[in-house]
């Protein structure tokens, strides 16, 4: 059975009379330890699509199956835990709360799960130095780099040891090496710790490059679903 | 989530905009300041005055009268009416009838004469008035230092109150004034003059009378003494008796044609032997026909007047609060519009709307308690400082300072908490408000 299915998912706005169409229906299965990149161009979708699979949207129709249970029916209770357990999200503009020092980001999640506070400081080091951050524990994200603070807000998302990282176009603010390495920290990720990754991105070549599926979007309807097994 | 998690966001949170957080505890300050200090002026008011009074005996003497009587309580002025229909006179009978009363603790005529007293070359204008030796046990005279009571019914000596040396202005130490004499001028009839009455000159047949005694003890009496005991100098009752001086109720009785009406005396003072006890011995002497007055009765006046104050002061306290509950309200929906994404980040991380909920309540509940602790001392300080104001205002009105502030552990500990409850109520708007902001909404809006 997949870890994740998603069903006749559509996703309306109305503009004037008329009834837009963000998403249309919408099919695609992902299995667990998936790297997957839903790429298209801007206003496809692709983070419309993300947030219903995060749990941060659920006004649509359709389904969004997490091991058979459907995210547009939950309430705001099971929405909550699967924000905390199931998922975890990283944000294009990192979004990580600007009067926290590193340490203090990574371990508000653990704060939410109630995760013992005798290991929640072990645990945020841990991250940290997963990532190369040790040394910057201590920092506000306004004295880190844009690829320290991303690799901040990775660490954050794993916190409470989720099976799955949305990452929403997590290099789009970026240079180039610094988004490889974000890239390749994904990837390592995905390998080693078989979390799933579900990537939007708008860079096709990279998305191809890492992605054991890539889902290609276009005005909210899926164009092709591409499958490379050998990633 | 922990409480200690929920205190170290919420305090984290508060942190960040100390200015604005000091500015809102501050006028929470200001209201529970108010009203703590405000309902510990009510409390202390209450308790040690009528403690105070209490401690006077003033509660348990009345006076009574073969006259209708009404009491001006500010003046201490007895105003005597005739009223034709009390005619029950006051006689050394009606007084030992009463003695023989369970609840009576003892009876005694007042006889008071005017006189002017003549002390270290000054003079003052005053009352000498008989007290029986059984008073001796009673306050005032429980008070009198230096010196001591008198020990017999005739003994050539007189009390003097302290209010009367104030009066004189004498600073002498009042040790040194025990067995110095005395000047005690009173007015007599003087027959040689008997024809000035008819005279064109139309003056009072008079002349004075001096009797020299000697003083044996000072009573440290106050304003706030009962009845007979605030003023005046205080003499046994046969040593009073021979002091001669004109009884004009007597001479009008005469001229009205009511000689021996009233009887023997004017007035009589009764002490009960507690509170209780008032009521009923008051009861008892109305339905004998006589008029009782007794300031026992204001007692209940006293304590609606209490109550009103307390009532009062409370409205104006809660006033000052709830202006402070507006700026809680105003603080923490300032934070709402300011964290907006912050807490759809804490959303987005699986944060439940309870929690966010919490994390604002806790915040509330730290500027109500800081608020609480800061207007708890200064409510502590504002009535120190007005208590001493008012004891030095009002000094020689009781026996001893009084507090007029009864700032109790009680008023501490209930002022704090309801600080804190008022402000987590005033929370419950913003904090749900917080707690329904859509994460996927906050997030966007950067």
């Amino acid at each position: 059975m997949a870890l994740i299915q998603v069903e006749k998912l559509s996703k309306t706005y109305k503009k004037g009379d008329n009834k837009i169409y963000a998403l249309r229906n919408i099919n695609f299965d992902i299995q667990e330890g998936e790297y997957v990149s839903i790429v298209g161009k801007s206003g496809s979708g692709k983070s419309t699509l993300l947030n219903l699979l995060g749990g941060m949207d659920t006004s649509a129709e359709g389904g969004v199956y997490y091991n058979g249970k459907n995210l547009l029916t939950m309430n705001e209770k099971d929405l909550s835990y699967h924000r905390k357990f199931t998922v975890g999200m990283i944000f294009q503009s990192f979004n990580l709360i600007p009067s926290r020092t590193a340490i203090d980001n990574v371990k508000l999640p653990l704060i939410f799960s109630n995760y013992p506070v005798m290991l929640r400081e072990t645990r945020a080091c841990e991250l940290l130095y997963n990532m190369g951050l040790y040394n910057r524990a201590l920092h506000y994200p306004s004295e880190l780099s844009g690829g320290e603070a991303q690799r901040v807000a990775i660490a954050r998302a794993l916190a409470n040891k989720p099976k799955v990282i949305l990452a929403d176009e997590p290099t789009g603010n970026l240079d180039t090496a610094t988004s490889a390495e974000i890239i390749g920290l994904l990837k390592m990720f995905n390998e080693k710790h078989n979390i799933t990754i579900i990537m939007v991105t708008h860079d096709k070549e990279t998305a191809y490059k890492v992605s054991h599926k890539t889902i290609l979007l276009s005005d909210g309807e899926i164009i092709k679903i591409t499958s490379n097994q050998n990633k | 989530m922990k409480i200690s998690d929920i205190i170290l966001l919420a305090s984290d949170n508060l942190k960040r905009n100390i200015f604005r957080t000091a500015l809102t505890a501050f006028g929470v300050a200001v209201g529970i300041g108010s009203l703590s200090s405000m309902i510990s002026l009510g409390k202390g008011v209450s308790t040690n005055i009528s403690k105070q009074m209490e401690s006077n005996d003033i509660f348990t003497g009345l006076t009574m009268s073969s006259r209708s009587m009404d009491f001006d309580g500010y003046s201490n002025k007895t105003i005597l009416s005739d009223d034709k229909k009390q005619t029950v006179p006051l006689s050394d009978s009606t007084i030992k009838e009463i003695l023989s009363w369970e609840e009576v603790a003892t009876a005694f005529p007042e006889q008071i004469k005017p006189a002017t007293i003549n002390l270290e070359g000054k003079s003052v204008v005053t009352n000498i008035k008989a007290i029986p030796l059984e008073m001796n046990g009673f306050y005032p005279f429980t008070k009198i230092n230096p010196g001591s009571f008198y020990t017999s019914e005739s003994e050539p000596c007189v009390i003097m109150s302290k209010i009367v040396l104030d009066k004189m202005g004498i600073t002498t130490p009042y040790d040194s004034l025990i067995g110095k004499n005395i000047e005690i001028i009173t007015r007599v009839f003087d027959l040689d003059k008997i024809d000035l009455i008819t005279s064109k000159k139309k003056q009072l047949p008079v002349k004075n009378d001096t009797t020299i005694l000697k003083i044996k003890g000072i009573v440290q009496t106050t304003s706030f003494s009962a009845g007979i005991f605030n003023d005046g100098i205080f003499l046994p009752p046969m040593t009073c008796s021979f002091i001669p001086s004109i009884d004009l109720r007597n001479v009008y009785d005469i001229i009205n044609g009511e000689q021996g009406k009233y009887g023997k005396y004017n007035t009589v003072h009764i002490r009960v032997k507690e509170y209780a006890m008032l009521k009923p011995v008051k009861l008892r002497l109305e339905e004998k026909g006589f008029s009782v007055f007794s300031i026992g009765d204001k007692l209940e006046d006293f304590e609606k007047i209490f109550f009103m104050l307390d009532t009062v002061m409370a409205v104006i306290g809660s006033i000052a609060l709830i202006i402070s509950i507006f700026g809680i309200v105003n603080t923490l929906i300032m934070a709402i519009y300011e964290r907006r994404k912050e807490i759809g980040i804490m959303k987005s991380l699986g944060a439940t709307a309870g929690q966010i909920k919490m994390i604002f309540y806790f915040e509330a509940a730290i500027i109500g308690f800081g608020g609480g602790v800061f207007g708890v001392l200064c409510g502590k300080l504002i009535s120190q400082a007005s208590g001493k104001i008012a004891n030095s205002q009002l000094g020689n009105f009781f026996d001893s300072n009084i507090e007029y502030f009864s700032f109790s552990w009680e008023i501490v500990f209930f002022s704090i908490l309801f600080s804190v409850l008022v402000s987590v109520i005033a929370s419950i708007y913003p904090a749900n408000k917080a707690s329904k902001i859509d994460p996927l909404n906050a997030l966007r809006r950067e």
